[in-house]
C-alpha cells in the first residue's frame, strides 16, 4: 500500500463568476522513501493539489470529492474526513512542507530556534530544552554553517539559500514520513538550487523521507524524482517513471515541453518548437482533450468532443491521449524533440 | 569584429551609496558593477549571464543611463552616453530601448495599450496622429499581436502577450539597440519558446543589436553570438557562445554550467557543488572575487586582482586558467579540459563536507 494515495481529488473555487475546478479528478500514489515530481505550468493546479493534501487551500476553495489516504497502523486515513484536530497533528508531525518563497513562510519576529522548537514541541511531548538540541541536530543535518550561532538569529539575517536550509530542517524537524515541496528552489539560483537538490537527494537516501516535489522545472524534476506526473488544465496528462518519461514521452503536452527548451549546441538548428496558444484558465477549460486546441497531433472532431481517460500506454506509463500510441516512436516525435544527438 | 562596435562598454562602474542615521551619512558603497568592458557589433547579439546580485540589471539600466554610472564610459555610434546633456540623451533613447522582466510591473495598469504605445511617440514628437496609429499597429503586427489590442488594458492580455506589448512598445520607436533584461524569465515554459522566437525574428528582420540578460544559460547560448559571464560585479569571462559552452575557462562558468539541471542525460555534466553563498558587493573579498567559493583558489588569488587573459577573443579573469593556458601553450580546448578535471577532483573530494554561508 502507498505512503499516501489520493484518488479522484477535485477541489474548487467558488468564485462570483461561478465554479472553477482548478484540481478536476487527480490520482496520484506516493510510495514510502520515493520521490514524486508533479510539473505543469502556473494555473495547471499541481499547488492546489498540494494544498489539498494538508486541506490547507483557502476560501473560496473547497475539496469536492475524493479521497486522500495516508498509510498508518497497516490501515489508512482519509485525510479529507480527519477532524480539524487530528489533521493539525499531522501537518508539521507526518507530513512536512516547504514552500517557495522562505522569506514569506518563516517568520520574521522570532528567532530561527524558536520557530524550529515550537513546530517540535507542537507534535513531541519534550521539554524546550530536549527541542532545541533537535533545533541544532536539525540545522547541522541540513549542514548550516554555525548551527548554535544561527538558532539566535531572525530570518533576514539570513541568505535565501540558508532560509531554505531553515526551512527543510523545520520540515525534517518531527520525523515526517512525507514532506510537500512546493517550487523548493524556484527562489534561488542556479548554484544555490544545486546546494539544496543535493541537500534533498541526501536526506531521503538517509532518512528514508518520501518527497511530493511541485515544480515547473523538467531538468530538476529529471535529475530528482524516480517518478513523474505531468498536470495540464486540471488533470493529470501523463505519468511514469522519470527514466521512461523523459526518454519516451507519450502525451503531446509533455513531448512540446521537452521540445520547446533549446537543444544543445544552440542556435543552429532553427526557430525553437513551440505550443501554439496559452495555457487556458480554470475558468474556460475547452471541451473534450483539455490540450487539444494547442495540440499538434489533435484530430477533429474526434478530440475536441471526447475527453481522453488516463490509460496504460506501456509497462508502468500513463497517458491522456487518444493518439498516444502513435505517437510513440514516430519519426515526428523524434523531430518534435528538436535535440540532435 | 572587424567593423566598429555599435556599442562600447569600457570600465563600467555603478556603485550605490549605503546610508545609514538621522543625517543619512555614507556609511559604504555597493558595488554593484565593478569595471565592467565589452562591445556589442551592429545586429549582434551578447548574452550577459550571471546570478542574482551580479549586477546584470545594473550594467543594463547604467548604458541606458537608467541609473547613472560612478565611472567609465558607454559610447554608443560613437557618441558618449555619460557625457551627454538631457536633450541629446533623450534624442538617443529613442535607439536604445529596454524590455523588463516582469510584464506585469512593466505596463501601467491604468493605461491602454494604445496610450502605453504613443508614450514614447509623444515624448520624441514621432509623426501625427495618423502616422504615429500606423507605426504603433505595424509594432503590434510585427510580434503577433491584433491591432485590436490597443483599445484594451494590460490586465485583458496574458503573460506572453503582455510581454509581446512590451516588446511593441520598444519597437514603436524603432531603435536599433535593445536591452533585453530577463524577457522571458516571468513566463511558463511553454511560452518562453514563442517569445524567443519572435525576439530572433525580430532580430533579423530589423538588424537590431541585443544586450541579452538572463539568467538561463541554454536560451542565452541559444540567443546570443557573444556570451559574457559576470560575477559579482565583475565580468569574468567572455567569448564567442559556441566557444565558451564547449571550453569554459573560469571556475565559476564550470560551476555555473554544471549546475544548470538538464532533461537530457547526455547533457548533464558532472555537477560541480559551490559551498557558500555569493558575498555582499559591498564587501567584495580582495583579490579574486570568486577566491572563497572556488575550489581551486590558490594563495594568489586571495591576493591579486587577477588581469584579463584575452586568446582569439575569448578572455578570462582568472590566475589558474592564465597558468593552464599558458602551461597548454594557449590550447584553449586542452585548457578547458585539464580545468573540468581538477574542478570535479576538488569538487568530489570535498562534496561529503559542503558548508552553507560564511561566503
Amino acid at each position: 500500500m502507498p505512503l499516501l494515495d489520493i484518488k479522484n481529488l477535485v477541489t474548487a473555487f467558488h468564485t462570483p463568476a461561478g465554479r472553477v475546478p482548478a484540481v478536476d479528478g487527480v490520482s496520484l500514489a506516493i510510495e514510502r522513501g520515493k520521490t514524486l515530481g508533479l510539473v505543469g505550468e502556473s494555473g495547471c493546479g499541481k499547488s492546489v493539489t498540494a494544498m489539498s493534501i494538508l486541506r490547507l487551500v483557502a476560501s473560496p476553495g473547497v475539496i469536492e470529492s475524493g479521497e486522500i489516504l495516508l498509510a498508518k497502523d497497516g490501515g489508512s486515513v482519509d485525510l479529507t474526513k480527519l477532524p480539524e484536530p487530528d489533521l493539525r497533528k499531522i501537518r508539521g508531525g507526518r507530513i512536512g512542507m516547504i514552500f517557495q518563497e522562505p522569506m514569506t513562510s518563516l517568520n520574521p519576529v522570532f528567532t530561527i530556534g524558536d520557530q524550529i522548537v515550537e513546530a517540535v514541541r507542537l507534535h513531541k511531548p519534550v521539554s524546550r530544552e530536549q527541542a532545541r538540541t533537535k533545533a541544532l541536530e536539525m540545522l547541522a543535518l541540513v549542514r548550516l554553517a554555525d548551527p548554535e550561532l544561527r538558532l539566535d538569529e531572525y530570518p533576514h539575517q539570513l541568505s535565501g539559500g540558508m532560509r531554505q536550509r531553515v526551512m527543510i530542517a523545520m520540515a525534517l524537524a518531527c520525523d515526517p514520513d512525507l514532506v510537500i515541496a512546493d517550487e523548493p528552489t524556484t527562489a534561488l539560483d542556479v548554484t544555490i538550487q544545486a546546494q539544496i537538490l543535493e541537500l534533498l537527494a541526501d536526506l531521503r537516501r538517509r532518512l528514508g523521507t518520501a518527497i511530493l516535489l511541485i515544480t515547473h522545472d523538467l531538468g530538476v524534476v529529471a535529475e530528482t524524482c524516480d517518478d513523474v506526473a505531468v498536470m495540464y488544465a486540471g488533470r493529470i496528462v501523463e505519468r511514469a517513471s522519470a527514466a521512461e518519461l523523459f526518454a519516451h514521452p507519450r502525451h503531446p503536452y509533455t513531448i512540446g515541453l521537452l521540445a520547446a527548451r533549446p537543444g544543445p549546441g544552440g542556435r543552429h538548428d532553427g526557430p525553437l518548437k513551440t505550443i501554439p496558444g496559452m495555457v487556458p484558465p480554470p475558468q474556460h477549460f475547452p471541451t473534450g482533450c483539455r490540450f487539444h486546441p494547442r495540440c499538434a497531433f489533435a484530430r477533429l472532431p474526434h478530440c475536441a468532443e471526447e475527453a481522453p481517460s488516463l490509460r496504460t500506454v506501456a509497462a508502468g506509463h500513463e497517458a491522456r491521449c487518444h493518439y498516444a500510441d502513435e505517437l510513440s516512436e514516430s519519426d515526428d516525435l523524434g523531430e518534435q524533440r528538436g535535440a540532435p544527438a | 569584429m572587424t567593423q566598429q562596435p555599435l556599442l562600447a562598454v569600457n570600465n563600467l562602474q555603478t556603485h550605490f551609496l549605503i546610508r545609514k542615521g538621522l543625517l543619512r551619512r555614507v556609511v559604504g558603497h555597493v558595488q554593484a558593477v565593478d569595471g565592467v568592458s565589452f562591445a556589442i557589433g551592429k545586429r549582434r547579439t551578447l548574452g550577459l549571464v550571471g546570478e542574482s546580485g551580479c549586477g546584470k540589471t545594473t550594467v543594463g539600466r547604467s548604458i541606458l543611463r537608467l541609473v547613472e554610472p560612478t565611472g567609465g564610459d558607454v559610447v554608443f555610434d560613437g557618441a558618449s552616453v555619460p557625457a551627454l546633456g538631457a536633450a541629446e540623451l533623450r534624442a538617443l533613447r529613442r535607439r536604445m530601448q529596454i524590455v523588463f522582466q516582469d510584464p506585469y510591473g512593466s505596463l501601467n495598469p491604468r493605461m491602454t495599450v494604445r496610450s502605453i504605445l504613443e508614450e514614447g511617440l509623444v515624448i520624441h514628437a514621432l509623426g501625427d496622429a495618423r502616422e504615429r496609429l500606423d507605426r504603433m499597429r505595424r509594432a503590434l503586427e510585427r510580434t503577433g499581436m491584433p491591432a485590436a489590442a490597443l483599445e484594451r488594458y494590460p490586465h485583458e492580455f496574458s503573460g506572453g502577450q503582455r510581454q509581446r506589448i512590451a516588446i511593441a512598445r520598444a519597437l514603436v520607436l524603432e531603435p536599433e539597440f535593445l536591452v533585453l533584461d530577463e524577457p522571458i524569465s516571468a513566463l511558463d515554459v511553454s511560452i518562453q519558446a514563442q517569445v524567443v522566437n519572435l525576439l530572433v525574428e525580430l532580430r533579423e528582420e530589423l538588424g537590431l543589436t541585443y544586450l541579452f540578460i538572463s539568467h538561463d544559460l541554454s536560451v542565452v547560448e541559444y540567443v546570443s553570438d557573444e556570451v559574457a559571464v559576470m560575477y559579482l560585479g565583475r565580468i569574468v569571462e567572455r567569448a564567442a557562445a559556441a566557444d565558451l559552452y564547449r571550453a569554459p575557462l573560469h571556475p565559476y562558468t564550470l560551476a555555473l554550467f554544471s549546475a544548470v539541471p538538464s532533461v537530457e542525460p547526455a547533457r548533464r555534466r558532472r555537477r560541480i557543488i559551490l559551498s557558500g553563498d555569493v558575498p555582499s558587493p559591498s564587501r567584495p573579498p580582495r583579490g579574486c572575487r570568486f577566491h572563497p567559493r572556488c575550489p581551486l583558489a590558490e594563495t594568489v588569488c586571495r591576493e591579486v586582482d587577477p588581469p584579463a587573459t584575452p586568446l582569439d577573443g575569448h578572455v578570462v579573469h582568472c590566475h589558474v586558467a592564465a597558468r593552464e593556458l599558458e602551461a597548454t601553450g594557449g590550447d584553449v580546448s586542452v585548457a578547458a579540459a585539464r580545468l573540468a578535471e581538477k574542478m570535479a577532483a576538488a569538487g568530489s573530494s570535498a562534496s561529503g563536507t559542503i558548508t552553507a554561508g560564511n561566503g
